[in-house]
């Protein structure tokens, strides 16, 4: 195998959030489904949680990408904290009004009971557990009008939990959780994310032994799983630039190897 | 580019760190295995003793039918029964004829390791003049009592002998009862650990006290225990003779010669065979 296997076998596993990376996974895509079927729901508001890695920004990006086509919609995928700030941007971006000066949620009310829109846009809130909980509430009676749907998603810690329960609890007609991948689920997201980017060789290396010391160490995170992935693959170029392959074989991947990725990408404290 | 010998070195200390725990959980299991192994080990070497001594009576046992029957009742030390076995009057004789048998096996047994009983001895001489004086001290009374109601009812259960000897003694000395309530204590004793050197007490005490039958049960006792031992040949020589089976005692002694070279048994069986003991 030739070093730009493994190469491209490391760029595969880049942290980024990208709907084209987007794998389908049998649960991953029940999940999307009824996130999408909920989307047309009247619902009020949509929340999305899960733990950190488990997919909701890709979730996210993946709806904004599939809805934007046949509805308006928009996301934010970095909170505005600020209120006015973040009354100007939906204005302009729902209502294509341009505000200067301070906009507060009054005469924000103002501008949405003015312009009357064809459909209900869709506002998709990335990390809205950082919005102060005056903005929050303030979100909140703005999707009670029913002129703005909003899906949001969480950090499900315990803080946020605590965001969740005060806010939305009684508001939110449907609140879909993310959780990280089981054993095959982590092995067929790994082999298909290396048979996209056309590494077969590669995605034939992770058999059930070596997958399941990936999920020991990663819980079936997809963020720690990437990282590791990343690493690990990074660690076979080096090996591979210095034609040490021999020593550590290109069969499957040694347990050997994993464990020193881990300790790389600080999975192991060593 | 990576550094691929720093990661391996951290690895390869990564992993000395994780056997650590089982190595630690391994010797912990082996040292904690050792000390029980240690433990109940010794604790077989205490209790071994007892066993072996048993399964030697056992072992004996099927030699001679006939002394099965007689013999597990006398280790029970059943006071009454033990009388009656004497007084089958077939005991004295078919004992002495296990004894004939097992001292063709003397020289195996002779190599058996068997613990020193010294300090038993000891214990037995130090006690013993105190029981050997109090007779003399004490008036005549009590051995004519015993004498008495020997000559009377030398077959009578030991029962009756104890009430007489219990009121006479009542009458006469406190320290006399102590005396047998000390045989009752050892007795006790020796039920609880079969240690022949508290028969062998027992049987010389009996001895000196007179009741011949018990000393020549006791002397029995011990050796079906430990046969090695000088003193229950003699105890049970003397208990012959007082019997009135000194033949038997010349015979048993003389068997008793044959494997040991005991002088104190070639003094008594010169004293008997020459009439010098009665």
């Amino acid at each position: 195998m030739s070093s730009s296997i493994y190469l491209n076998s490391k760029n595969v596993f880049l942290d980024t959030v990208n709907s084209k990376d987007y794998i389908q996974l049998d649960r991953v895509s029940t999940i999307y489904q009824s996130l999408k079927d909920s989307i047309k729901k009247p619902l009020k508001m949509i929340l999305l949680y899960g733990r950190p890695g488990t997919g909701k920004s890709m979730f996210l990006t993946k709806l904004y990408n599939d809805l934007s086509s046949t509805q308006e919609v928009h996301i934010y995928k970095t909170p505005i904290l600020d209120e006015s700030e973040f009354y100007k941007t939906l204005a302009q971006d729902i209502f294509s009004t341009k505000y200067n000066g301070e906009l507060n949620f009054t005469q924000f009310m103002k501008i949405v009971d003015s312009v009357s829109l064809d459909s209900i846009p869709v506002v998709l809130l990335d990390e809205a557990q950082l919005y102060s909980d005056i903005l929050m509430e303030k979100i909140r009676l703005l999707s009670d009008t029913r002129t703005i749907k909003f899906v949001i998603t969480l950090h499900k810690t315990e803080k946020e939990d605590l965001i969740a329960k005060e806010h939305f609890q009684t508001r939110i007609w449907e609140s879909i959780e993310l959780e990280n991948a089981s054993p095959i689920e982590l092995k067929i997201y790994i082999q298909k994310k290396l048979m996209k980017a056309n590494c077969f060789d590669t995605a034939n290396m992770f058999t059930n032994k070596s997958v399941n010391k990936i999920f020991k160490l990663t819980n079936g995170n997809y963020r720690d799983t990437n990282k590791l992935l990343y690493a690990l693959f990074d660690i076979y170029t080096a090996y591979d630039e210095n034609h040490q392959l021999s020593s550590i074989g290109t069969t499957n991947v040694p347990n050997k190897l994993i464990e020193m990725s881990a300790i790389h990408t600080g999975l192991i404290n060593a | 580019m990576l550094n691929t010998r720093d990661l391996e070195q951290r690895w390869l200390r990564y992993k000395i760190k994780s056997y650590v725990p089982y190595f630690t959980i391994l010797i912990s299991i082996v040292v904690i295995s050792a000390i029980i192994y240690a433990f109940f080990n010794s604790d077989k070497k205490e209790t071994i003793y007892i066993p072996e001594q048993t399964n030697k009576t056992l072992t004996k046992a099927p030699i001679t039918k006939e002394v099965v029957l007689n013999t597990p009742k006398a280790p029970i030390i059943k006071e009454t029964p033990e009388v009656k076995s004497i007084d089958s009057k077939e005991s004295p004789i078919i004992a002495p004829k296990a004894q004939e048998k097992k001292l063709s096996h003397a020289k195996d047994d002779s190599l058996k390791l068997v613990p020193s009983l010294g300090f038993m001895k000891n214990i037995q001489h130090t006690t013993l003049p105190y029981y050997k004086e109090e007779p003399k001290r004490k008036p005549e009374k009590v051995s004519k009592i015993v004498e008495e109601t020997q000559e009377i009812e030398p077959q009578e259960s030991i029962e009756k002998i104890v009430v007489i000897e219990k009121e006479e003694a009542q009458q006469i000395s406190i320290k006399r009862r102590d005396a047998s309530n000390d045989i009752r204590d050892i007795i006790k004793r020796f039920k609880k650990n079969n240690n022949p050197a508290l028969s062998l007490f027992v049987a010389k005490k009996y001895y000196e006290l007179g009741e011949y039958h018990k000393a020549y049960n006791y002397a029995l006792i011990t050796n079906q225990i430990d046969r090695d031992i000088d003193a229950s040949w003699i105890i049970f020589a003397k208990s012959l003779v007082k019997l009135n089976q000194k033949d038997m005692a010349i015979k048993t002694l003389k068997q008793y010669l044959e494997s040991s070279h005991s002088s104190s048994a070639k003094i008594l069986l010169d004293e008997i065979v020459s009439g010098k003991f009665k």
